[in-house]
């Protein structure tokens, strides 16, 4: 078990308000979200020495923007723009996904590095489609993918998607349930981006396809914003202004398939598999304490390969046990307690760890869980880079 | 939208110091995947080791060219300009009969999404483009 396990915690969480184009920039937003965090946890910017972040902007085929506070916002200039930088006594910037700075903040308080650190995601939507292969020649990994086609993440996603329907005799229908049931929690959530707009599954079928069998409504949508934790150790975090929430452990993985293709269903799950045995390992818990899961749903088939990959459902039955009302609020095992990705916006997994904390610390309002002690947050597709985490309320 | 330039046919590969030898191949109307000699494996795509075992004993072999449909999309709008005439288009994963999840990426082509089947046995061929030959899929036997 993680020597460090429930010692170190979430202690505020703030938002910059989400939107598809936002008149602020990137920098005015990130400064709102983290300011939103320490005031949650009933501190302000003097007690920061520790910044993390992954701060490059995704963006496949087009221009790719770096310009600082409008396109990224990196913990060194973050630091400049809270007037901080002189008291900074840790940064952390990664090229995994910013819930690898999640882990490596955890670490830099386990080890006293720092006392008060900062986790955030700022991510910009830029004008224009987000996937755009406008180039006449690809060249490294996407000479193979680029003259057929095939250069999206939307599109890899769908083939395991189309995998899994065939597979297990499934179709969009019997996912329906899940992506209405999700949207009504988005609903209950002031963070929702879609909080305002119903949806059926009617409207889930007849929707616009941008990867057969992967449509509009299975793809999450991109925001300009940032969402910010402040993290500390659990001993400090008891004497501020809201419970804490204790990270009891994280795993990651570093599975990697065959690279003829980006993504296949059997090494999704193998590689969610292996995030699996390493979170129980260093948690000492197992699928049956997991009160609510916030999986990641960057595309919505990964809250499946999730579900099964973590051993919370048998495999082949996800789907299934979704389409049964299982996920929903008032099921068996709640699942993206807040509208995930798909329904607050694209943060990258920060949604998904903001959601873990309010629901372990009981502030979920109409969408809170009665009892969720313990709430599981998976983070991106099982291949590597992809994040476990699991907190808890009151550790033990 | 045009913040750079809009490219009028495909993306074409830009070949590399690795990959030079599978494109070189494919204009001989042949499919070579490389083949690790150390550890006796097939690798594809091309790499500089072997992602299996570490060795740089990779060379290129000519595969049978056949293999059963994995999984595929079908893409309703064309990805890229250049693919405008080729909706809806059908981007197949291949496992090829080599080894076990050996994947290979490739549209199908001349079938129409109601003769996709999972494990659908498929085989190579040539299409011309612009000044590459890039190798692609068939259904066989239906
Ligand atoms: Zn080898």
């Amino acid at each position: 078990m993680w020597e460090f396990r429930d010692k170190v915690a979430v202690a505020g969480v703030g938002y910059s308000k989400l939107s598809r184009r936002s008149e602020q920039s990137l920098a005015a937003l990130t400064a709102q979200a983290c300011d939103a965090a320490l005031a949650d946890a009933g501190l302000t910017r003097a007690a920061l020495d520790g910044l993390a972040t992954m701060p490059s902007m995704p963006r496949y085929g087009g221009a790719r923007g770096a310009v600082e506070g409008i396109d990224v916002v990196t913990p060194w200039f973050l630091g400049e723009l809270l007037g901080i930088n002189e008291q900074i006594e840790w940064i952390g910037s990664t090229n995994g996904m910013v819930t690898q700075s999640l882990i490596d903040a955890a670490m830099a308080i386990a080890s006293g590095v720092a006392t008060h650190v900062i986790v955030y995601r700022a991510l910009h939507n830029p004008p224009g489609k987000y996937i755009n292969f406008e180039s006449s020649h690809a060249g490294g990994h996407e000479q193979y993918t680029a003259p057929y086609g095939f250069t999206s993440p939307p599109a890899w996603a769908a083939t395991c998607f189309r995998r899994y329907f065939e597979l297990y005799g499934y179709s969009r229908a019997d996912f329906a349930p899940f992506i209405v049931g999700n949207r009504a929690n988005t609903m209950k959530n002031p963070n929702g981006y879609w909080r305002d707009k119903p949806l059926t599954e009617e409207d889930y079928l007849t929707t616009r396809m941008i990867a057969d069998p992967m449509s509009l409504l299975d793809c999450d949508i991109p925001v300009d914003g940032c969402c910010a934790l402040l993290l500390t150790s659990t001993e400090r975090a008891r004497d501020l202004k809201k419970p804490p929430a204790l990270l009891t452990g994280f795993a990651a993985s570093t599975h990697v398939g065959p690279a003829g293709v980006a993504q296949n269903l059997e090494d999704q799950i193998a590689g969610s598999e292996q995030v699996a045995r390493r979170l129980w390992a260093a948690t000492g818990m197992g699928p049956s304490d997991v009160d609510t899961a916030q999986l990641y749903d960057g595309f919505s088939l990964f809250v499946i390969t999730w579900l099964e990959g973590m051993g919370l459902v048998p495999k082949g039955e996800a789907m299934a046990f979704l389409r049964e009302g299982h996920g929903n609020l008032d099921g068996r095992l709640p699942i993206n307690t807040g509208g995930g990705a798909l329904g607050e916006g694209r943060l990258h997994g920060m949604t998904h760890l903001a959601e873990a904390v309010i629901q372990v610390t009981d502030r979920g309002g109409e969408r809170q869980v009665p009892g969720a002690n313990r709430s599981l947050v998976t983070v991106s597709n099982g291949l590597a880079k992809a994040t476990a985490f699991l907190f808890s309320r009151d550790g033990g | 939208m045009g913040d750079s330039a809009v490219a009028a046919v495909r993306p074409l590969p830009l070949e590399d110091d690795i990959s030079a030898g599978f494109w070189a191949a494919a204009r001989e109307r042949r499919l070579d995947i490389q083949y690790c000699s150390s550890c006796s494996r097939w690798n594809h795509t091309p790499s500089l080791t072997c992602p299996n075992c570490g060795s740089e004993d990779l060379a290129f072999r000519p595969a049978s060219g056949r293999g059963l449909l994995y999984a595929w999309t079908v893409l309703h709008e064309p990805p890229a300009p250049g693919f405008r005439d080729m909706v809806p288009l059908i981007v197949g994963v291949v496992e090829l009969e080599e080894q076990p999840r050996l994947f290979i990426t490739t549209n199908i082509l001349g079938a129409t999404v109601e003769q996709l089947r999972l494990g659908a046995p498929v085989e190579v061929m040539f299409e011309e483009v612009a000044d590459v030959v890039l190798p692609q899929f068939r259904l066989v036997g239906e």
